[in-house]
């Protein structure tokens, strides 16, 4: 078990001595909230899955180049586009990120309801843009995960959410707010060096994303202990005409996600999470944000490489900050143009 | 020459032994030659291949000192059987290569002979021949994961190194 192993790890001195807390109905420790969200989602998966009690088959076409023409037929919100993928190749099924189903971003796991047409995205497309973002915000639940459950129980863990920060800023990141009691906690590089080991683990493990679109009413229940989440669900329920809301979850952990996610943890292959900044806000919290950086197994990187990366991504991201900044790259650009031309 | 384990202990002895004896081993290489310098690329057995690239490229070594040279025509006319092809050899080839000092040609291995004794196969071609590579380079467009955090952190040690002062004078 990593977690009170991390946890020691984090709080340095203290060797063995667990008070055991009697946690209080308002706040569970965090296994116990995972517990309560992995039952829930399972739930609300096995209802889902009733509402079909007889398998119906749907034609899916696949539009791609290798194999043309290929036509499945595949079972009503049973298959997946990694089903389809299994028929194709070995190749599609460990290059294939993401699917395109009738021009709209799929999770590989994630059942097809319709006759439809099919796609399959990877990391070495022409325009990889949708799967990066997928991929950015998967290496984001993993961090969130692991943070989850790197302290000890009687300190508490909010996730907030995982900001959408373009690949090219150079780290994805997850908003945390943790217990009062550890703001002023300076994580040093070996509690880094923990957490990214737990998250190692996870990697290991080869979990899989499951999708699950749900109603508002459903996830809210789910998230009842993390004021953040509830927003973040209603503003989300919001958007969309029947109020439904896209829920993640790997292994036991669920998170209420923007987007599709990759299909495997075992996807990623170098992962590091490297720094924690604390962002300024006018609320009491203390809200820190941790960063890391993530390379997929299709695109490793030369070590060297890596550590500049690495390097690179301790800088606090933001996504108004990186506007600005390519602003001013191109600024930049112009001014190395006038010097070239000058020194010339 | 070659430099390897069996050659430094081959006593001199560096040469394969192709064909019937000395005379048919060169018989054959110039055939080769000669096909080479007429195709540009052609299809031979591996080791037919690569004993006949150093004799190629010392061909064309000794094209590039000029058709008025005696050695150079003498070894033109010994090594090319086709006689017309000296012409090629002189005026198209040596001014060809006149720019690069060596590796004049380019010898890939292929799936072995099925047809009769599977024997190990390579392609042998000319460098800046006319037809289309036989390896089209595949690099990853500037838009996957890698490229786009090497772009970000291009972009940084840019803005680190550029100048302060140009960027009032740019608006």
């Amino acid at each position: 078990m990593a977690a009170p192993w991390a946890a020691r790890c984090l709080r340095g001195g203290r060797d063995g001595r667990r008070f055991i807390t009697t946690p209080s109905a308002s706040r569970l420790a965090s296994d116990e909230i995972i517990q309560m969200r992995n039952e829930l989602f399972t739930k609300e998966k096995k209802r889902q899955l009733s509402l079909y009690p007889r398998i119906e088959k749907i034609e899916v076409k696949y539009v791609g180049k290798s194999h043309p023409g290929s036509v499945f037929v595949m079972n009503k919100a049973l298959s997946t586009p990694y089903n389809c993928a299994m028929h194709l190749s070995e190749w599609h099924c460990k290059k294939s990120v993401l699917a395109l189903v009738d021009g709209e971003v799929w999770d590989m796991y994630r059942p097809l309801t319709k006759s439809c047409e099919i796609q399959f995205l990877t990391f070495k497309d022409e325009d990889p843009e949708e799967v990066n973002k997928a991929y950015w915000r998967s290496c984001a639940m993993i961090m969130a995960c692991v943070l989850k459950r790197a302290f000890k129980d009687e300190y508490s863990v909010n996730l907030i959410k995982s900001p959408e920060v373009p690949v090219i800023s150079g780290a994805f990141c997850y908003d945390v707010i943790l217990d009062s009691r550890l703001n002023d906690w300076k994580p040093t590089k070996d509690n880094f060096r923990s957490l990214a080991r737990d998250a190692g683990m996870l990697i290991h493990k080869d979990l899989p994303f499951e999708a699950l679109h749900v109603e508002a009413k459903v996830a809210c229940e789910m998230f009842q202990h993390n004021r953040y989440k509830m927003e973040m669900i209603k503003q989300k329920a919001s958007q969309n005409t029947e109020g439904i809301v896209m829920l993640h979850r790997f292994g036991d952990f669920v998170d209420v996600s923007e987007g599709p996610h990759i299909p495997r943890t075992s996807f990623c292959y170098q992962y590091e999470i490297t720094a924690a900044h604390d962002l300024q806000t006018n609320k009491s919290e203390l809200i820190r944000r941790f960063q890391g950086v993530s390379l997929p197994i299709h695109l490793k990187a030369h070590h060297t490489v890596w550590h500049k990366l690495l390097e690179r991504s301790k800088r606090l991201v933001t996504e108004e900050r990186y506007l600005e900044a390519e602003d001013g790259s191109s600024e930049t650009k112009d001014g190395t143009e006038e010097g070239k031309s000058v020194s010339i | 020459m070659r430099l390897s384990v069996a050659a430094a202990i081959s006593h001199g002895r560096v040469h394969r032994r192709l064909g019937l004896g000395p005379r048919s081993r060169l018989d054959l290489l110039r055939n080769l030659v000669t096909a080479l310098v007429r195709h540009e690329r052609i299809e031979a057995p591996w080791a037919r291949a690569d004993e006949m690239r150093g004799y190629a490229e010392r061909l064309i070594d000794y094209a590039k000192l000029g058709d008025t040279n005696e050695q150079a025509m003498r070894m033109a006319n010994f090594w090319l059987t086709e006689k017309d092809l000296i012409h090629k050899l002189f005026k198209v080839l040596a001014p060809r290569f006149q720019p690069h000092p060596g590796k004049y040609t380019r010898l890939l291995q292929i799936p072995n002979r099925d047809s009769l004794d599977r024997a190990k196969m390579a392609v042998i071609e000319l460098k800046g021949n006319p037809y289309p590579p036989l390896i089209r380079p595949r690099c990853d467009s500037e838009k996957t994961l890698l490229n786009q955090l090497l772009k970000g952190y291009r972009e940084d040690i840019q803005r680190a190194t550029a100048p302060r002062a140009p960027e009032g004078t740019a608006v």
